[in-house]
Protein backbone atom coordinates (compact mmCIF):
# COMPACT_ATOMS: atom_id res chain seq x y z
CA UNK A 1 0.00 0.00 0.00
CA UNK A 2 2.52 2.44 0.88
CA UNK A 3 5.70 1.09 -1.45
CA UNK A 4 4.18 2.16 -4.62
CA UNK A 5 2.64 5.96 -3.68
CA UNK A 6 6.29 6.68 -1.84
CA UNK A 7 8.23 5.42 -5.34
CA UNK A 8 5.96 7.62 -7.26
CA UNK A 9 6.19 10.33 -5.42
CA UNK A 10 9.76 10.56 -5.79
CA UNK A 11 9.07 10.91 -9.55
CA UNK A 12 6.59 13.94 -8.36
CA UNK A 13 9.36 14.88 -6.20
CA UNK A 14 11.42 15.35 -8.41
CA UNK A 15 10.03 17.56 -11.14
CA UNK A 16 8.92 19.81 -9.11
CA UNK A 17 11.63 20.46 -7.11
CA UNK A 18 14.72 18.28 -8.11
CA UNK A 19 17.33 20.54 -5.82
CA UNK A 20 15.62 19.13 -2.69
CA UNK A 21 15.57 15.51 -3.55
CA UNK A 22 18.62 14.49 -4.34
CA UNK A 23 18.90 14.85 -0.21
CA UNK A 24 15.58 13.39 1.48
CA UNK A 25 13.17 12.40 -1.65
CA UNK A 26 10.13 12.08 -0.44
CA UNK A 27 9.82 13.36 3.42
CA UNK A 28 8.76 16.87 2.39
CA UNK A 29 5.94 15.82 0.14
CA UNK A 30 4.85 12.90 2.57
CA UNK A 31 4.48 14.98 5.71
CA UNK A 32 2.71 18.14 4.15
CA UNK A 33 0.51 15.46 2.79
CA UNK A 34 -0.08 14.75 6.11
CA UNK A 35 -0.35 17.94 7.48
CA UNK A 36 -2.78 18.85 4.87
CA UNK A 37 -4.70 15.72 5.63
CA UNK A 38 -4.86 16.46 9.02
CA UNK A 39 -6.44 19.89 8.26
CA UNK A 40 -9.11 18.39 6.08
CA UNK A 41 -10.82 15.72 8.42
CA UNK A 42 -10.44 18.55 11.50
CA UNK A 43 -13.97 20.08 10.78
CA UNK A 44 -15.77 16.71 10.48
CA UNK A 45 -13.87 15.67 13.70
CA UNK A 46 -14.47 18.66 15.40
CA UNK A 47 -18.18 18.82 14.95
CA UNK A 48 -18.22 15.17 15.68
CA UNK A 49 -16.54 16.23 19.16
CA UNK A 50 -18.35 18.77 19.68
CA UNK A 51 -22.25 17.81 19.24
CA UNK A 52 -21.54 13.88 20.03
CA UNK A 53 -18.95 13.43 22.19
CA UNK A 54 -19.11 16.05 24.32
CA UNK A 55 -22.62 15.83 24.78
CA UNK A 56 -22.62 12.29 25.80
CA UNK A 57 -20.07 13.18 28.55
CA UNK A 58 -22.35 16.12 29.95
CA UNK A 59 -24.70 13.56 29.97
CA UNK A 60 -22.65 11.17 32.16
CA UNK A 61 -22.18 14.22 33.93
CA UNK A 62 -25.59 15.14 34.65
CA UNK A 63 -26.24 11.55 35.63
CA UNK A 64 -24.25 12.18 38.69
CA UNK A 65 -26.18 15.36 39.83
CA UNK A 66 -29.72 16.73 41.07
CA UNK A 67 -29.95 19.51 38.54
CA UNK A 68 -32.59 21.75 36.80
CA UNK A 69 -30.12 22.29 34.36
CA UNK A 70 -28.82 25.78 36.56
CA UNK A 71 -27.68 24.35 39.20
CA UNK A 72 -25.75 21.08 39.91
CA UNK A 73 -25.64 19.48 43.18
CA UNK A 74 -23.27 15.95 42.70
CA UNK A 75 -25.07 13.19 44.76
CA UNK A 76 -22.61 10.39 43.11
CA UNK A 77 -25.34 7.28 42.42
CA UNK A 78 -28.11 8.38 43.72
CA UNK A 79 -29.98 8.81 40.25
CA UNK A 80 -28.83 5.18 38.75
CA UNK A 81 -30.11 3.51 42.77
CA UNK A 82 -33.61 5.73 42.18
CA UNK A 83 -33.85 4.76 38.44
CA UNK A 84 -33.15 0.68 39.34
CA UNK A 85 -35.56 0.78 41.79
CA UNK A 86 -38.01 2.62 40.32
CA UNK A 87 -41.62 0.35 39.46
CA UNK A 88 -42.35 2.64 36.87
CA UNK A 89 -38.87 1.74 35.63
CA UNK A 90 -39.55 -1.97 35.76
CA UNK A 91 -42.93 -1.41 34.02
CA UNK A 92 -41.52 0.16 30.91
CA UNK A 93 -38.73 -2.27 30.76
CA UNK A 94 -41.22 -5.24 30.93
CA UNK A 95 -43.25 -3.34 27.63
CA UNK A 96 -39.93 -3.02 25.68
CA UNK A 97 -39.74 -6.83 26.65
CA UNK A 98 -43.43 -7.59 25.28
CA UNK A 99 -42.02 -5.69 22.32
CA UNK A 100 -39.58 -8.32 21.36
CA UNK A 101 -42.50 -10.50 19.91
CA UNK A 102 -41.89 -8.51 16.66
CA UNK A 103 -38.71 -9.72 16.57
CA UNK A 104 -39.57 -13.63 15.45
CA UNK A 105 -42.32 -12.14 13.26
CA UNK A 106 -40.04 -9.62 11.38
CA UNK A 107 -37.63 -12.43 11.37
CA UNK A 108 -40.30 -15.07 10.03
CA UNK A 109 -41.56 -12.75 6.73
CA UNK A 110 -38.00 -12.03 5.84
CA UNK A 111 -36.87 -15.16 5.10
CA UNK A 112 -40.08 -16.03 3.44
CA UNK A 113 -40.11 -12.77 1.18
CA UNK A 114 -36.06 -13.38 0.57
CA UNK A 115 -36.47 -16.69 -0.39
CA UNK A 116 -39.14 -16.13 -2.74
CA UNK A 117 -37.17 -13.14 -4.13
CA UNK A 118 -34.10 -15.13 -4.71
CA UNK A 119 -35.78 -17.26 -7.22
CA UNK A 120 -35.14 -14.67 -9.29
CA UNK A 121 -38.59 -14.70 -10.90
CA UNK A 122 -39.85 -12.70 -13.66
CA UNK A 123 -40.45 -9.15 -12.30
CA UNK A 124 -38.28 -9.78 -8.64
CA UNK A 125 -36.87 -6.22 -9.21
CA UNK A 126 -39.91 -4.57 -8.98
CA UNK A 127 -40.90 -6.47 -5.52
CA UNK A 128 -37.90 -5.58 -4.53
CA UNK A 129 -38.80 -1.73 -4.63
CA UNK A 130 -42.30 -2.62 -3.06
CA UNK A 131 -40.65 -4.85 -0.04
CA UNK A 132 -38.37 -1.23 0.12
CA UNK A 133 -40.75 1.21 0.55
CA UNK A 134 -41.66 0.92 4.00
CA UNK A 135 -37.83 1.60 4.66
CA UNK A 136 -38.19 5.22 3.00
CA UNK A 137 -40.90 6.49 5.01
CA UNK A 138 -40.40 8.21 8.19
CA UNK A 139 -41.76 6.17 11.58
CA UNK A 140 -43.85 9.53 12.07
CA UNK A 141 -45.45 8.52 8.46
CA UNK A 142 -45.96 4.99 9.27
CA UNK A 143 -47.28 5.47 12.65
CA UNK A 144 -50.19 7.76 11.59
CA UNK A 145 -50.92 5.86 8.95
CA UNK A 146 -51.17 2.44 11.47
CA UNK A 147 -53.13 5.17 13.78
CA UNK A 148 -55.81 5.71 11.27
CA UNK A 149 -56.19 2.38 9.55
CA UNK A 150 -56.64 0.79 13.35
CA UNK A 151 -58.55 3.99 14.55
CA UNK A 152 -62.09 3.90 15.17
CA UNK A 153 -63.28 5.19 12.47
CA UNK A 154 -60.30 3.67 10.06
CA UNK A 155 -60.02 0.99 7.52
CA UNK A 156 -59.70 -2.06 10.13
CA UNK A 157 -63.19 -0.87 11.87
CA UNK A 158 -64.71 -0.12 9.24
CA UNK A 159 -64.50 -3.75 7.82
CA UNK A 160 -65.29 -5.26 10.83
CA UNK A 161 -68.55 -3.16 10.96
CA UNK A 162 -68.93 -4.28 7.13
CA UNK A 163 -69.07 -7.95 8.66
CA UNK A 164 -71.07 -7.18 11.29
CA UNK A 165 -68.80 -7.02 14.16
CA UNK A 166 -68.61 -3.86 16.74
CA UNK A 167 -65.82 -1.20 16.46
CA UNK A 168 -62.63 -1.83 18.41
CA UNK A 169 -61.15 0.82 20.11
CA UNK A 170 -57.14 -0.28 19.69
CA UNK A 171 -55.89 2.24 21.44
CA UNK A 172 -57.78 2.24 24.89
CA UNK A 173 -56.63 -0.90 25.73
CA UNK A 174 -52.84 -1.74 26.38
CA UNK A 175 -52.71 -4.53 24.82
CA UNK A 176 -54.12 -4.54 21.79
CA UNK A 177 -52.28 -1.01 21.57
CA UNK A 178 -48.67 -2.93 21.54
CA UNK A 179 -50.12 -5.44 18.95
CA UNK A 180 -50.80 -2.30 16.42
CA UNK A 181 -47.48 -1.21 16.91
CA UNK A 182 -46.19 -4.56 16.55
CA UNK A 183 -47.73 -4.78 13.55
CA UNK A 184 -46.60 -1.71 12.09
CA UNK A 185 -42.76 -2.74 13.15
CA UNK A 186 -43.24 -5.66 11.07
CA UNK A 187 -44.95 -4.25 8.24
CA UNK A 188 -42.25 -1.21 8.26
CA UNK A 189 -39.20 -3.94 8.98
CA UNK A 190 -39.48 -7.22 6.93
CA UNK A 191 -38.56 -5.79 3.23
CA UNK A 192 -35.49 -4.08 4.60
CA UNK A 193 -34.19 -7.30 6.33
CA UNK A 194 -35.50 -9.67 3.94
CA UNK A 195 -32.83 -8.16 1.61
CA UNK A 196 -29.95 -8.47 4.47
CA UNK A 197 -31.23 -12.45 4.11
CA UNK A 198 -30.82 -12.26 0.51
CA UNK A 199 -27.59 -11.22 0.05
CA UNK A 200 -26.41 -14.09 2.35
CA UNK A 201 -28.43 -16.14 0.32
CA UNK A 202 -26.48 -15.05 -2.70
CA UNK A 203 -23.45 -16.19 -1.65
CA UNK A 204 -24.47 -20.36 -1.13
CA UNK A 205 -23.09 -22.07 -3.65
CA UNK A 206 -24.94 -22.54 -6.38
CA UNK A 207 -23.84 -26.15 -7.26
CA UNK A 208 -24.87 -27.03 -3.64
CA UNK A 209 -28.48 -26.37 -4.78
CA UNK A 210 -27.97 -28.33 -7.94
CA UNK A 211 -25.81 -31.67 -6.33
CA UNK A 212 -29.05 -32.19 -4.06
CA UNK A 213 -31.76 -31.43 -6.79
CA UNK A 214 -30.08 -34.18 -9.02
CA UNK A 215 -30.16 -36.12 -5.50
CA UNK A 216 -33.60 -35.71 -5.65
CA UNK A 217 -34.61 -33.34 -2.63
CA UNK A 218 -37.46 -30.88 -3.24
CA UNK A 219 -37.58 -27.36 -2.43
CA UNK A 220 -38.25 -27.43 0.96
CA UNK A 221 -35.89 -29.67 2.12
CA UNK A 222 -33.17 -27.60 0.22
CA UNK A 223 -34.44 -25.03 2.06
CA UNK A 224 -34.67 -26.89 5.80
CA UNK A 225 -31.48 -28.32 5.11
CA UNK A 226 -29.11 -26.22 2.63
CA UNK A 227 -30.63 -22.75 2.66
CA UNK A 228 -31.43 -22.10 6.33
CA UNK A 229 -28.45 -23.23 8.24
CA UNK A 230 -26.28 -21.06 5.26
CA UNK A 231 -27.69 -18.32 6.57
CA UNK A 232 -27.61 -18.10 10.09
CA UNK A 233 -25.05 -15.24 10.17
CA UNK A 234 -27.27 -13.28 8.54
CA UNK A 235 -30.13 -14.07 10.52
CA UNK A 236 -28.56 -14.05 13.95
CA UNK A 237 -27.35 -10.07 12.57
CA UNK A 238 -31.17 -9.66 11.90
CA UNK A 239 -31.82 -10.74 15.29
CA UNK A 240 -29.53 -8.76 17.01
CA UNK A 241 -30.84 -5.47 15.00
CA UNK A 242 -33.80 -6.03 15.86
CA UNK A 243 -33.65 -6.41 19.57
CA UNK A 244 -31.69 -3.34 19.47
CA UNK A 245 -34.17 -1.32 17.59
CA UNK A 246 -36.77 -2.20 19.98
CA UNK A 247 -35.14 -0.69 22.42
CA UNK A 248 -33.53 2.32 20.90
CA UNK A 249 -36.24 3.18 17.73
CA UNK A 250 -39.48 2.93 18.85
CA UNK A 251 -39.86 6.65 20.26
CA UNK A 252 -41.59 7.90 16.85
CA UNK A 253 -44.12 5.02 16.73
CA UNK A 254 -44.90 5.72 20.75
CA UNK A 255 -45.36 9.20 20.38
CA UNK A 256 -47.61 9.74 17.49
CA UNK A 257 -49.42 6.39 17.67
CA UNK A 258 -50.25 5.70 21.76
CA UNK A 259 -48.37 9.06 23.82
CA UNK A 260 -46.87 6.11 26.02
CA UNK A 261 -50.80 5.31 27.32
CA UNK A 262 -53.21 3.87 28.30
CA UNK A 263 -51.28 5.04 31.49
CA UNK A 264 -47.70 3.83 30.56
CA UNK A 265 -49.02 0.56 28.81
CA UNK A 266 -47.07 1.50 26.01
CA UNK A 267 -43.99 3.56 27.03
CA UNK A 268 -41.12 2.16 25.94
CA UNK A 269 -37.31 2.91 27.91
CA UNK A 270 -36.46 5.68 25.07
CA UNK A 271 -39.78 7.17 25.00
CA UNK A 272 -39.38 7.49 29.00
CA UNK A 273 -35.96 9.09 28.94
CA UNK A 274 -37.99 11.73 26.48
CA UNK A 275 -40.71 11.51 29.43
CA UNK A 276 -38.24 12.14 32.20
CA UNK A 277 -35.91 14.76 29.99
CA UNK A 278 -38.85 16.87 29.27
CA UNK A 279 -41.33 16.59 32.17
CA UNK A 280 -39.72 16.71 35.40
CA UNK A 281 -37.96 19.28 37.90
CA UNK A 282 -34.70 16.84 37.88
CA UNK A 283 -32.89 16.01 35.14
CA UNK A 284 -30.52 13.59 36.43
CA UNK A 285 -32.57 10.24 36.71
CA UNK A 286 -33.24 10.80 32.93
CA UNK A 287 -29.58 10.89 32.32
CA UNK A 288 -29.13 8.16 34.26
CA UNK A 289 -31.56 6.44 32.36
CA UNK A 290 -30.18 7.64 29.02
CA UNK A 291 -26.58 6.48 30.08
CA UNK A 292 -28.36 3.00 31.15
CA UNK A 293 -29.52 2.71 27.69
CA UNK A 294 -26.65 3.62 26.11
CA UNK A 295 -24.08 1.26 28.22
CA UNK A 296 -27.02 -1.55 27.56
CA UNK A 297 -27.01 -1.45 23.74
CA UNK A 298 -23.30 -1.26 24.02
CA UNK A 299 -23.40 -4.71 25.31
CA UNK A 300 -25.72 -5.84 23.05
CA UNK A 301 -23.24 -4.57 20.48
CA UNK A 302 -20.22 -6.27 22.00
CA UNK A 303 -22.14 -9.87 22.10
CA UNK A 304 -23.10 -9.68 18.71
CA UNK A 305 -19.27 -8.40 17.46
CA UNK A 306 -19.07 -11.96 19.56
CA UNK A 307 -21.24 -13.81 18.30
CA UNK A 308 -19.81 -13.29 15.16
CA UNK A 309 -16.17 -14.21 15.25
CA UNK A 310 -17.56 -17.17 16.81
CA UNK A 311 -19.26 -17.76 13.63
CA UNK A 312 -16.70 -16.18 11.52
CA UNK A 313 -14.37 -19.43 12.55
CA UNK A 314 -16.41 -22.52 12.22
CA UNK B 1 -29.05 -20.10 -9.16
CA UNK B 2 -31.99 -22.20 -7.69
CA UNK B 3 -34.66 -21.34 -10.39
CA UNK B 4 -32.85 -23.25 -12.53
CA UNK B 5 -33.94 -25.96 -10.45
CA UNK B 6 -37.36 -24.87 -10.84
CA UNK B 7 -39.68 -25.63 -12.97
CA UNK B 8 -42.48 -23.31 -14.89
CA UNK B 9 -45.26 -24.48 -12.68
CA UNK B 10 -43.47 -24.42 -9.53
CA UNK B 11 -43.06 -20.66 -10.55
CA UNK B 12 -46.76 -20.02 -10.20
CA UNK B 13 -46.87 -20.61 -6.13
CA UNK B 14 -43.96 -18.12 -5.77
CA UNK B 15 -45.56 -15.31 -7.46
CA UNK B 16 -48.57 -15.38 -6.21
CA UNK B 17 -46.58 -15.52 -3.32
CA UNK B 18 -45.02 -12.71 -3.58
CA UNK B 19 -47.66 -10.70 -4.74
CA UNK B 20 -49.75 -10.72 -1.65
CA UNK B 21 -46.78 -9.86 0.39
CA UNK B 22 -46.32 -7.03 -1.98
CA UNK B 23 -49.95 -6.65 -1.40
CA UNK B 24 -49.79 -6.24 1.96
CA UNK B 25 -47.54 -3.41 1.67
CA UNK B 26 -49.06 -1.80 -1.05
CA UNK B 27 -52.51 -1.75 0.22
CA UNK B 28 -52.85 0.01 3.43
CA UNK B 29 -50.59 2.93 0.95
CA UNK B 30 -53.13 3.08 -1.40
CA UNK B 31 -55.84 2.77 0.92
CA UNK B 32 -54.76 6.34 2.28
CA UNK B 33 -53.63 7.47 -1.07
CA UNK B 34 -57.02 7.52 -2.43
CA UNK B 35 -59.05 8.86 1.02
CA UNK B 36 -56.81 11.65 0.08
CA UNK B 37 -58.73 12.63 -2.39
CA UNK B 38 -62.43 12.72 -1.17
CA UNK B 39 -64.52 14.41 1.27
CA UNK B 40 -64.77 13.47 4.85
CA UNK B 41 -68.36 12.93 4.26
CA UNK B 42 -67.86 10.48 1.40
CA UNK B 43 -65.31 8.58 3.03
CA UNK B 44 -67.59 8.18 5.81
CA UNK B 45 -69.86 6.42 4.26
CA UNK B 46 -68.32 4.68 2.14
CA UNK B 47 -64.40 4.35 3.41
CA UNK B 48 -63.49 1.12 1.63
CA UNK B 49 -64.79 1.66 -2.28
CA UNK B 50 -63.55 4.71 -3.98
CA UNK B 51 -64.77 7.58 -3.39
CA UNK B 52 -67.98 9.38 -5.90
CA UNK B 53 -65.85 12.68 -6.57
CA UNK B 54 -62.22 13.15 -6.65
CA UNK B 55 -61.43 16.26 -4.50
CA UNK B 56 -57.79 18.26 -3.92
CA UNK B 57 -59.67 20.18 -1.07
CA UNK B 58 -57.90 18.05 1.53
CA UNK B 59 -54.70 19.13 0.33
CA UNK B 60 -55.36 22.68 0.06
CA UNK B 61 -56.57 22.95 3.92
CA UNK B 62 -53.59 20.63 5.19
CA UNK B 63 -51.14 22.81 3.08
CA UNK B 64 -52.46 26.44 4.09
CA UNK B 65 -54.84 25.78 6.86
CA UNK B 66 -52.44 23.42 9.31
CA UNK B 67 -49.29 24.77 8.16
CA UNK B 68 -47.93 21.34 6.07
CA UNK B 69 -46.94 23.54 3.52
CA UNK B 70 -44.58 26.21 4.78
CA UNK B 71 -43.45 22.85 6.77
CA UNK B 72 -42.37 21.19 3.92
CA UNK B 73 -40.13 24.40 2.38
CA UNK B 74 -38.43 24.60 5.80
CA UNK B 75 -37.93 20.86 5.87
CA UNK B 76 -36.40 21.13 2.18
CA UNK B 77 -34.53 24.06 3.19
CA UNK B 78 -32.84 22.30 6.81
CA UNK B 79 -32.35 19.28 5.12
CA UNK B 80 -30.72 20.07 2.11
CA UNK B 81 -28.18 22.15 3.38
CA UNK B 82 -27.48 19.75 6.49
CA UNK B 83 -26.97 17.26 3.53
CA UNK B 84 -24.72 19.62 1.62
CA UNK B 85 -22.61 20.29 5.06
CA UNK B 86 -22.40 16.68 5.15
CA UNK B 87 -21.06 15.68 1.77
CA UNK B 88 -18.32 18.50 1.76
CA UNK B 89 -17.08 18.06 5.27
CA UNK B 90 -17.50 13.67 4.50
CA UNK B 91 -15.69 14.22 1.63
CA UNK B 92 -12.56 16.16 2.54
CA UNK B 93 -12.53 13.76 5.74
CA UNK B 94 -13.01 10.53 4.14
CA UNK B 95 -10.56 11.54 1.14
CA UNK B 96 -7.61 12.99 3.85
CA UNK B 97 -8.39 9.00 5.83
CA UNK B 98 -8.66 7.12 2.59
CA UNK B 99 -5.07 8.56 0.55
CA UNK B 100 -3.24 11.05 3.27
CA UNK B 101 -2.93 8.95 6.09
CA UNK B 102 -2.71 12.11 8.59
CA UNK B 103 -0.94 11.90 12.32
CA UNK B 104 -4.03 10.40 14.50
CA UNK B 105 -5.83 8.71 11.56
CA UNK B 106 -6.80 5.88 14.30
CA UNK B 107 -8.02 8.15 16.78
CA UNK B 108 -10.03 9.76 13.86
CA UNK B 109 -11.64 7.19 12.63
CA UNK B 110 -11.70 4.71 16.32
CA UNK B 111 -13.78 8.13 17.29
CA UNK B 112 -15.74 8.41 14.10
CA UNK B 113 -16.57 4.60 14.48
CA UNK B 114 -17.25 4.73 18.25
CA UNK B 115 -20.34 7.32 18.24
CA UNK B 116 -22.31 5.48 15.62
CA UNK B 117 -23.66 3.60 18.73
CA UNK B 118 -24.92 6.75 20.38
CA UNK B 119 -28.35 6.19 20.29
CA UNK B 120 -30.25 9.99 20.19
CA UNK B 121 -32.13 10.10 23.24
CA UNK B 122 -28.59 10.13 25.02
CA UNK B 123 -28.28 12.96 23.42
CA UNK B 124 -31.10 14.68 23.11
CA UNK B 125 -31.11 16.36 26.88
CA UNK B 126 -27.13 17.57 26.87
CA UNK B 127 -27.27 19.13 23.63
CA UNK B 128 -30.77 20.74 24.50
CA UNK B 129 -29.18 21.92 27.58
CA UNK B 130 -26.05 22.86 25.73
CA UNK B 131 -27.70 25.13 23.02
CA UNK B 132 -30.17 26.86 25.24
CA UNK B 133 -27.08 28.18 27.44
CA UNK B 134 -25.73 29.20 23.91
CA UNK B 135 -29.49 30.47 23.03
CA UNK B 136 -29.06 28.49 19.82
CA UNK B 137 -32.60 26.32 20.60
CA UNK B 138 -35.37 27.73 17.98
CA UNK B 139 -32.33 28.18 15.42
CA UNK B 140 -32.18 26.50 11.98
CA UNK B 141 -28.33 26.61 12.84
CA UNK B 142 -28.53 24.90 16.14
CA UNK B 143 -30.80 21.64 14.15
CA UNK B 144 -28.27 21.81 10.85
CA UNK B 145 -25.14 21.44 13.17
CA UNK B 146 -26.57 18.78 14.54
CA UNK B 147 -28.20 17.21 12.07
CA UNK B 148 -24.38 17.43 9.91
CA UNK B 149 -22.45 15.91 13.61
CA UNK B 150 -25.36 13.19 13.90
CA UNK B 151 -25.01 11.60 10.13
CA UNK B 152 -21.13 12.44 9.55
CA UNK B 153 -19.51 9.08 11.49
CA UNK B 154 -21.35 7.36 8.71
CA UNK B 155 -21.01 9.41 6.16
CA UNK B 156 -17.01 9.90 6.84
CA UNK B 157 -16.93 6.04 7.03
CA UNK B 158 -18.94 5.26 3.68
CA UNK B 159 -16.59 7.96 1.62
CA UNK B 160 -13.18 6.69 3.04
CA UNK B 161 -13.70 3.01 1.92
CA UNK B 162 -14.96 4.68 -1.63
CA UNK B 163 -12.18 7.18 -1.93
CA UNK B 164 -9.88 4.13 -1.34
CA UNK B 165 -10.46 2.80 -4.22
CA UNK B 166 -9.50 5.43 -6.35
CA UNK B 167 -6.00 4.30 -7.93
CA UNK B 168 -2.77 5.87 -6.41
CA UNK B 169 -1.34 6.65 -9.77
CA UNK B 170 -4.06 8.94 -10.90
CA UNK B 171 -3.74 11.16 -7.42
CA UNK B 172 0.17 11.05 -8.09
CA UNK B 173 -0.31 12.36 -11.32
CA UNK B 174 -2.71 15.26 -10.54
CA UNK B 175 0.33 16.23 -8.06
CA UNK B 176 2.54 16.21 -11.02
CA UNK B 177 0.42 18.65 -12.95
CA UNK B 178 0.59 20.97 -9.52
CA UNK B 179 -2.68 19.91 -8.06
CA UNK B 180 -3.12 21.16 -4.49
CA UNK B 181 -5.40 19.58 -2.26
CA UNK B 182 -8.83 20.89 -3.41
CA UNK B 183 -7.91 20.13 -7.40
CA UNK B 184 -6.98 17.02 -6.25
CA UNK B 185 -10.57 16.22 -4.30
CA UNK B 186 -11.97 18.58 -6.59
CA UNK B 187 -11.12 17.09 -10.10
CA UNK B 188 -10.11 14.01 -9.49
CA UNK B 189 -11.96 11.91 -6.51
CA UNK B 190 -15.11 13.35 -6.54
CA UNK B 191 -15.72 12.66 -10.09
CA UNK B 192 -14.68 9.28 -9.76
CA UNK B 193 -16.69 8.98 -6.73
CA UNK B 194 -19.82 10.29 -7.66
CA UNK B 195 -21.69 6.95 -7.53
CA UNK B 196 -21.22 7.01 -3.93
CA UNK B 197 -21.91 10.55 -3.52
CA UNK B 198 -25.31 10.15 -5.01
CA UNK B 199 -25.89 6.99 -2.93
CA UNK B 200 -25.21 9.25 0.46
CA UNK B 201 -26.65 12.42 -0.47
CA UNK B 202 -30.05 10.29 -1.39
CA UNK B 203 -29.53 8.22 2.04
CA UNK B 204 -28.67 11.23 4.25
CA UNK B 205 -31.58 13.36 2.85
CA UNK B 206 -34.14 10.64 3.60
CA UNK B 207 -32.92 9.99 7.02
CA UNK B 208 -33.04 13.56 8.10
CA UNK B 209 -36.34 14.23 6.16
CA UNK B 210 -37.97 11.59 8.07
CA UNK B 211 -36.00 12.42 11.54
CA UNK B 212 -38.37 13.52 14.32
CA UNK B 213 -37.06 13.87 17.35
CA UNK B 214 -34.10 16.36 17.40
CA UNK B 215 -36.59 18.36 14.96
CA UNK B 216 -39.30 18.30 17.78
CA UNK B 217 -37.32 19.60 20.54
CA UNK B 218 -34.58 22.04 18.47
CA UNK B 219 -37.26 23.49 16.87
CA UNK B 220 -40.29 24.06 19.35
CA UNK B 221 -42.25 26.93 17.88
CA UNK B 222 -45.18 26.15 15.53
CA UNK B 223 -43.66 28.96 13.51
CA UNK B 224 -40.64 27.24 12.46
CA UNK B 225 -41.82 23.48 13.22
CA UNK B 226 -40.87 21.02 10.17
CA UNK B 227 -42.56 18.73 8.34
CA UNK B 228 -41.83 15.32 10.12
CA UNK B 229 -42.85 16.83 13.57
CA UNK B 230 -45.80 19.27 11.89
CA UNK B 231 -47.01 15.70 11.07
CA UNK B 232 -47.06 13.86 13.83
CA UNK B 233 -48.83 17.05 15.57
CA UNK B 234 -51.58 17.03 13.01
CA UNK B 235 -51.93 13.12 13.13
CA UNK B 236 -52.51 13.42 16.91
CA UNK B 237 -55.23 16.52 16.57
CA UNK B 238 -57.26 15.37 13.38
CA UNK B 239 -57.13 11.54 14.13
CA UNK B 240 -60.83 11.46 13.10
CA UNK B 241 -60.44 12.93 9.77
CA UNK B 242 -58.89 10.58 7.75
CA UNK B 243 -59.34 12.03 4.32
CA UNK B 244 -57.47 15.33 5.81
CA UNK B 245 -54.63 12.97 7.68
CA UNK B 246 -54.13 11.72 4.79
CA UNK B 247 -53.38 14.37 2.74
CA UNK B 248 -50.25 15.30 4.97
CA UNK B 249 -49.16 11.48 4.88
CA UNK B 250 -49.23 12.17 1.06
CA UNK B 251 -47.09 15.27 1.16
CA UNK B 252 -44.86 14.07 3.82
CA UNK B 253 -44.15 10.57 2.04
CA UNK B 254 -44.19 12.50 -1.36
CA UNK B 255 -39.82 13.49 -1.18
CA UNK B 256 -39.46 9.63 -0.11
CA UNK B 257 -41.29 7.89 -2.37
CA UNK B 258 -40.26 10.01 -5.67
CA UNK B 259 -36.60 9.37 -4.24
CA UNK B 260 -37.43 6.26 -4.15
CA UNK B 261 -38.72 5.77 -7.62
CA UNK B 262 -36.02 7.86 -9.05
CA UNK B 263 -33.11 6.12 -7.77
CA UNK B 264 -34.18 2.62 -6.47
CA UNK B 265 -31.23 1.52 -7.63
CA UNK B 266 -28.63 3.42 -5.50
CA UNK B 267 -31.02 3.60 -2.28
CA UNK B 268 -31.40 0.06 -2.36
CA UNK B 269 -28.21 -0.96 -2.43
CA UNK B 270 -26.75 2.04 -0.32
CA UNK B 271 -28.86 0.65 2.49
CA UNK B 272 -28.08 -2.75 2.20
CA UNK B 273 -24.30 -1.94 1.94
CA UNK B 274 -24.15 0.32 4.86
CA UNK B 275 -26.26 -1.81 7.37
CA UNK B 276 -24.10 -4.94 6.72
CA UNK B 277 -21.34 -2.97 8.57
Amino acid sequence: MTSVPAASKVVGAADAAPTATSLRPTAPWRRRDRRIGLAAAAPAFIIVVGFMMYPVLYALFISFNKTDGVDFEWVWFKNYSNILTDPLVHQVFLNNVKFLISVPLVIFFSIIVSVLLFEKIRGWKTFRIIFFLPNVLSIVVIGVMFKSIFGYYGAVNSIIAAVGGNRVSFFTDGSLAIWVIVIALVWSGFGYQALLIMSGLSAIDTSVFEAAALDGAGWWRRLRWITLPNIRRELGFVFIINVLYTFTSLFGFIFVMTAGGPGYATTTVDYLVYLKAFGSENLGPGAALAVLLFLFIGLLTILQNRFFRIQGND
Amino acid sequence: MTSQTLNRSARIPIFIGLCVLAASIIYPVYFLAIAAFRTQLDYQENPLGLPRQWTLHNFSVVWNGYGAGPAFLRSILVVSVSTCLVLLFATFAGYSLAKLNPPGAKIITGSFVSVMLIPSQVLILPIYLLLSALGLVGSYTSLMLLYTATNLPFAVFFLTLSFRSISDDILDAAKVDGAGFFRTVGRVAVPVAIPSLATLAVLQFLGMWNELLYALILLPDDSKRLLTPALSMIGQRYVNNQPLVSAGLLIAASVPILLLTLTSRYVVEGISIGSSK
